[in-house]
C-alpha cells in the first residue's frame, strides 16, 4: 500500500451504507444533478452475485465484522454486525415492522413523533416490496411456532417481509443467493448510484474531523474491487454523516476527538439480548427450506420484556448455542431437518454504564452488563417457548437453562423445576445480540444525547448520524425500518441545509 | 501457517471426540479438514484472542493434573466429561467462557463444514425451491 496520502474532494460523505446510510444516499442522490458531489464510504465488499455461496463459515467471514465473532469485553455476548455494500440489510432476514407508538412514546425525544416515524417508515416499506408471504410459502418451522402460539392462546403475527422472488433457500443470514431480499445493496444504492452518487467499497474511515475524513481502503480478496486504488486518502467534505452502526459510529466520533464534550457518546447501548431455543419432532421440519422468520410473538413484551421470533440458523451457529455437548448434543445436531427453533429477545433497558468506548488502537469496545432484569426476562422467554414447542408437538426440547440437555412433554408441567432461573448466568448460556442500538442517542439535552432529533450532533453544524446508533432506548421491535425512517429525517435535514448554504 | 501447532491440533482432536462423539469414526482426512478449519478460523482473529484461546487449551489440559495427577487427554472418557462439566458450569466466570470459546472452536471445524451438511439433515438449496417459492 501506498504511503502518500491521496485527496478526494465531495459536498456530503455518508460513513456507511446500510439501512441508515442507503437512504441517506437515495434521498440526496437528487442533488448530484445540481453539482453536489455526495460520497458514501463504506467498510465492507461489494459482493458479485457468485460470492453468495451460502457456506456457513465462508459467508460469515465475508458479511460480518470478525466472521460474526464479536463480543463484548467481558465476553457474555456475541455482536453480529453486518459489514458490506448494504451493510446488515445483507444479512437479515427482511422482517419488516414499523415501531410502535408505546415506544416512541417511552424514547421521549421532544420534536420526533410516532406520526412522522409511521409514514416514513410506511414510505420505505413500499420502496422495499415488504408484504406477508402467501399461506402455501409458509414453512413447517413457522407454521408450528403459530400452531404452538394458537394453543396457548399467546398473541402472534406474521412479520412482513421485504422479498421479491424469494425462492425459499432459507440462507437470509448468510446474504440472499437469489438477490430476492430487498435490502440497501438492492434498492437504496443502486438507485443512489444511478443518479450519480460514488460508493467507495474497502474504505474504512480512521476519523473525521470539521471538513475531511480520513480514509484507509483495502481491498480483502473477494467481491468487486474498491473503486479507489488501495492506500490512505483526505477526503474533504463540507458535511459528513456517519452510519455505521451502533458500535462503529460512537467508536469512530470518540477516536475522532471531536471539539465538543458529549458526555454521552457510547453510553445507553441497547443489544436486545438474545437467545436460540431448539426442539426435536418426530417428523420433518425441515426449516432449511422456506422463508426462516415469518412470525413474532409480542404476547410478553409488556409484561416480562422479552418477543419470541420465528428462526432458522446454520449448523455451527446451533452447534455453539446448544449448552452441553457429548452424546446428547450430537444427536440433536444429527436431526438439523426435525429442528423447530425460536429466538427469544430481551427488551433491555438502556442504561448509561452498557456503552461503546474505544481501545489505544481506536477499536471499539463494547462494555454491557447482563443485569438481573435481563436475565428474568431471558428465563421467562425460555420457559414460554418451551411451553410453545410442547404445544406444537416437540418430542425433545432444549432450554440453554435447562437441568438437562433434553426436556420431555412430562416436564411441560413443571417447567419452571426443568429450567430453574439460577441457571440463567452470564457465561453459561449462550448470548447473542443482531440488534445493536443507542451510544449516539438523540435528545434536547447534551449531557444525556449526542444529537437532536434530526440526527445533528450537539454543537457541530457539520457532522450528523443516521443509524441505531441514534436510538435513546430500545427499539422494541426488529430495528431496520425504524434505522430507515430516522436517516430520512436525517436526509431531510441535511438537504434543507445544503439548500441554506 | 497453523495456530495451534501438532500439539495443540492433538489436544483440540482429543476435545473434538468427548465433544463430537461421531467424529471417532472420522477418516484421517476429515480430521485433517476439521482441524485445518478450527486452525484456520483462530488464525483469522487478533493476535491477543491467539494467545488467549492458546493459553486456556494449556490450562484446560493441565488443571485437571493437579485432581487426577494425568492431563485430560491421558484421562478416561467419562472422567474427561466430568472435567469438561466442571468448566462448563464453573462459577468462575472465565473458566466457563474458555470452554464455551474453545466448544465454538471444536464446532466450527465439525460443523462449519459444508460437506458435512448432508449426513446432518441440512439441506439447503442454493438456487431454491419451487414448492417453497415466496414473495
Amino acid at each position: 500500500m501506498r504511503s502518500r496520502v491521496e485527496d478526494r474532494e465531495f459536498d456530503v460523505d455518508v460513513e456507511g451504507s446500510g439501512a441508515g446510510g442507503g437512504p441517506v444516499a437515495k434521498e440526496l442522490a437528487p442533488l448530484s444533478r445540481e453539482g453536489v458531489r455526495i460520497a458514501v464510504l463504506e467498510w465492507g465488499p461489494r459482493l458479485r452475485d457468485v460470492d453468495y455461496t451460502g457456506r456457513e463459515l465462508e459467508m460469515a467471514e465475508r458479511l460480518y465484522r470478525d466472521g460474526g465473532g464479536f463480543f463484548t469485553r467481558d465476553r457474555t455476548v456475541t455482536l453480529a454486525m453486518g459489514r458490506a455494500y448494504g451493510g446488515s440489510t445483507v444479512v437479515y432476514t427482511g422482517t419488516s415492522l414499523p415501531i410502535q407508538g408505546r415506544t416512541v412514546a417511552r424514547w421521549a425525544v421532544p420534536g420526533l413523533d410516532h406520526r412522522d416515524l409511521g409514514e416514513r417508515s410506511e414510505k420505505y416499506l413500499r420502496e422495499n416490496g415488504a408484504h406477508l408471504l402467501e399461506e402455501g410459502e409458509l414453512n413447517e418451522n413457522n407454521r408450528l411456532f403459530r400452531e404452538g402460539c394458537r394453543s396457548l392462546g399467546y398473541h402472534a403475527a406474521q412479520f412482513p417481509v421485504n422479498v421479491r422472488g424469494c425462492r425459499g433457500t432459507s440462507l437470509c443470514n448468510l446474504g440472499c443467493p437469489n438477490g430476492a431480499k430487498q435490502g440497501t445493496h438492492r434498492v437504496q444504492l443502486p438507485e443512489a448510484e444511478r443518479q450519480g452518487v460514488a460508493v467507495v467499497t474497502g474504505c474504512r474511515v480512521e476519523r473525521i474531523e470539521e471538513g475531511a475524513c480520513h480514509v484507509t481502503v483495502e481491498n480483502p480478496g473477494f467481491g468487486l474491487p474498491s473503486p479507489w486504488p488501495p492506500g490512505r486518502y483526505r477526503v474533504r467534505t463540507r458535511l459528513i454523516v456517519v452510519a455505521a452502526g451502533a458500535i462503529e459510529s460512537p467508536a469512530l466520533l470518540a477516536r475522532s476527538r471531536l471539539p465538543v464534550r458529549l458526555p454521552a457518546l457510547g453510553r445507553y447501548l441497547t443489544l436486545h439480548p438474545a437467545l436460540i431455543l431448539v426442539a426435536q419432532h418426530d417428523r420433518p421440519v425441515v426449516g432449511s427450506r422456506g422463508h426462516p422468520k415469518s412470525f413474532i410473538c409480542d404476547a410478553f413484551a409488556e409484561s416480562h420484556r422479552f418477543l419470541l421470533e420465528t428462526c432458522m440458523y446454520f449448523p455451527f451457529v446451533t452447534a455453539r448455542n446448544l449448552i452441553g455437548f457429548g452424546a446428547d448434543h450430537a444427536a440433536m445436531m444429527g436431526a438439523m431437518d426435525r429442528l423447530q427453533m425460536i429466538l427469544a429477545l430481551a427488551l433491555d433497558p438502556a442504561l448509561p454504564e452498557n456503552r461503546v468506548t474505544v481501545d489505544r488502537h481506536g477499536e471499539p469496545v463494547v462494555r454491557y452488563r447482563l443485569g438481573d432484569e435481563v436475565l428474568d426476562s431471558l428465563h421467562q422467554a425460555m420457559l414460554a417457548s418451551a411451553r410453545i414447542f410442547f404445544a406444537a408437538g416437540a418430542r425433545r426440547v432444549h432450554a440453554p437453562a435447562g437441568a438437562r440437555f433434553f426436556l420431555v412433554p412430562a416436564d411441560a408441567a413443571r417447567l419452571e423445576e426443568a429450567i430453574p432461573r439460577r441457571r440463567v448466568r452470564p457465561g453459561r448460556i449462550s448470548i447473542t445480540a443482531a440488534h445493536l442500538m443507542g451510544g449516539c442517542r438523540m435528545g434536547e439535552d447534551p449531557s444525556d444525547s449526542v444529537t437532536d432529533a434530526w440526527g445533528q450532533v450537539h454543537g457541530l453544524d457539520w457532522l450528523y448520524v443516521a443509524d441505531a446508533s441514534l436510538f435513546p432506548r430500545a427499539a422494541e421491535v426488529n430495528p431496520y425500518i425504524t434505522v430507515m425512517a430516522l436517516a430520512d429525517r436525517v436526509a431531510q435535514q441535511v438537504r434543507e441545509r445544503l439548500a441554506r448554504a | 501457517m497453523s495456530v495451534l501447532g501438532p500439539r495443540g491440533q492433538a489436544f483440540l482432536w482429543a476435545l473434538t471426540l468427548r465433544l463430537v462423539p461421531p467424529a471417532a469414526g472420522a477418516p484421517p482426512e476429515e480430521r485433517a479438514r476439521s482441524l485445518a478449519v478450527a486452525d484456520g478460523a483462530l488464525g483469522r482473529r487478533p493476535p491477543a484472542v491467539r494467545r488467549q484461546v492458546r493459553l486456556f487449551l494449556l490450562a484446560l489440559r493441565w488443571l485437571p493434573a493437579l485432581g487426577y495427577l494425568r492431563p485430560l487427554d491421558r484421562l478416561g472418557g467419562p472422567a474427561q466429561d466430568r472435567v469438561l462439566a466442571w468448566f462448563q458450569d464453573s462459577p468462575l466466570t472465565p473458566l466457563a467462557l474458555g470452554l464455551w470459546g474453545v466448544k465454538g472452536l471444536v464446532y466450527m471445524g465439525w460443523y462449519g463444514r459444508p460437506e458435512l451438511g448432508e449426513r446432518i439433515g441440512f439441506r439447503p438449496v442454493l438456487s431454491g425451491d419451487e414448492k417453497s417459492r415466496g414473495g
